[in-house]
């Protein structure tokens, strides 16, 4: 099923929904996935009718500690130290570069600041001295063999062979939870990394930095990827091709509507 | 007739990081006849598991799995940590005019290079001193990183739309 959407006002000529759909069967994503599990009419919305919304302060914050951590393990894997005042200057280069407006709600300072001291305090806690093994390679693999779509993504970090991903949360996460509610982003971080490098990872690594009023850094591991994980990874990913092909982008209403950026649109569907 | 009992015990653990290890104990006693084999038998294997549960609670060394193995300023410590934990392994070439990344990834790092005019050595060096590998023997998440890297020294990296750009299909 079509949603039926009146295309919103300032969005970008797409191309037909049909075309579009058609391309997205073909190479599947981490985020991708997630959003269509979540919920199908927002897939929509996002990948589909390609309608842009504001970037919230969570976002924009999450991407600038993003880009900092980057510069600093990129330093680390070129063995060419990174001072404190070049990584505040990138920080404030990726602060700064905000393509997209950012919804502050007057609190665009304070962000900022709690940004810059989660940066702080993990670079200080980390081991400086390890030296990863990739930094923010963007990787596919080719599940054709599967009868499954191209698998795109990007790794932040591996570091002895471990896949390490960076989140930054408003909330000391639950261990149990979030090994659960990222199982599909880590499943498909170890297909990655096992189809491109031909070996196994030793495990993945969840680093939360935690945005609380004294910064602190919860660190979830994870072992590796296991067949009855990867099984169902491959039957989502089939749910996700299926869907597309029955153009079924019903909406899911629940608890997440309430910070759902669509939500006019949602309500305009029928 | 002396009869002689020979028994060996061993227990293997696995440890973090694909690691494992060992330990093995034998004895060999003499019984007064094979009537008893079955008795002393029994007492010798406790003896046996008792003796080995004692030490293989020693785990002894263990490598720091996000530093053992990887390459040190410059050069690689090719010595395999044998616990699963280290990073690609050199691969080098049978044939030298193979390369180890897919065809994409090949004709890109080759596009990326002439188009900007950039020396092959260098490509080559860099290649070294990252990965501890020249340019063919990179695998595809190497070769990945390594187009990354030239990107930005060409000042072309535009972020996370790498795959828009660069087929990797073998």
């Amino acid at each position: 099923m079509i949603a039926i959407v009146e295309p919103t006002e300032g969005a970008p000529a797409p191309q037909t929904a049909d075309a579009r759909v058609e391309q997205l069967k073909t190479m599947v994503s981490a985020s991708r996935l997630s959003l269509y599990l979540s919920c199908r009419l927002k897939f929509f919305f996002r990948y589909v009718v390609e309608i842009q919304k504001p970037k919230t302060a969570a976002l924009h914050v999450g991407s600038a500690v993003h880009s900092a951590l980057k510069a600093w393990n990129k330093s680390r894997w070129r063995c060419e130290p990174l001072s404190l005042k070049r990584l505040h200057d990138t920080f404030m280069k990726a602060w700064t570069d905000q393509e997209q407006p950012v919804e502050w709600d007057g609190e665009e300072a304070a962000e900022q600041s709690t940004a810059w001291r989660l940066i702080e305090f993990y670079t200080r806690q980390a081991n400086p001295t390890a030296k990863p093994d990739f930094v923010e390679v963007p990787v596919e693999a080719d599940l054709t063999e599967h009868g499954l779509p191209v698998l795109i993504g990007i790794l932040d970090l591996v570091q002895g062979g471990k896949i390490i991903d960076y989140k930054t949360s408003g909330q000391t996460p639950n261990p149990e939870r979030v090994a659960h509610t990222n199982e599909v982003q880590t499943s498909i971080y170890s297909m990655l990394y096992r189809a491109n490098t031909g070996k196994e990872e030793t495990g993945v690594e969840l680093h939360h930095l935690v945005k609380t009023k004294n910064p602190k850094v919860v660190i979830t591991p994870l072992p590796p990827m296991t067949e009855q994980q990867q099984s169902r990874l491959f039957h989502l990913i089939e749910g996700y091709v299926e869907g597309l092909d029955r153009r079924d982008f019903l909406p899911s209403p629940g608890l997440q509507c309430a910070t759902c950026d669509y939500l006019a649109e949602c309500r305009a569907w029928h | 007739m002396a009869v002689i009992l020979s028994m060996t015990y061993q227990k293997k653990l696995g440890l973090p990081n694909f690691s494992s290890h060992s330990c093995s104990v034998s004895l060999t006693v003499e019984i007064p006849d094979v009537s008893v084999a079955a008795q002393e038998s029994s007492k010798l294997y406790a003896l046996l598991q008792t003796a080995v549960d004692a030490e293989i609670q020693q785990v002894g060394y263990m490598p720091d799995a996000s530093t053992y193995g990887m390459k040190q300023n410059g050069s690689n410590d090719h010595s395999s940590s044998g616990n699963g934990a280290q990073r690609s392994q050199p691969m080098q070439n049978r044939n030298g005019d193979a390369w180890n990344c897919t065809d994409g990834q090949k004709s890109f790092i080759q596009r990326i290079v002439n188009e900007n005019g950039l020396n092959k050595d260098d490509v080559e060096a860099s290649a070294q001193q990252l990965f501890g590998l020249g340019v063919k023997a990179l695998d595809k998440m190497q070769a990945s990183q390594l187009i990354e890297e030239l990107l930005e020294k060409t000042g072309k990296s535009k972020g996370n739309r790498r795959w828009s750009r660069q087929p990797a299909r073998p």
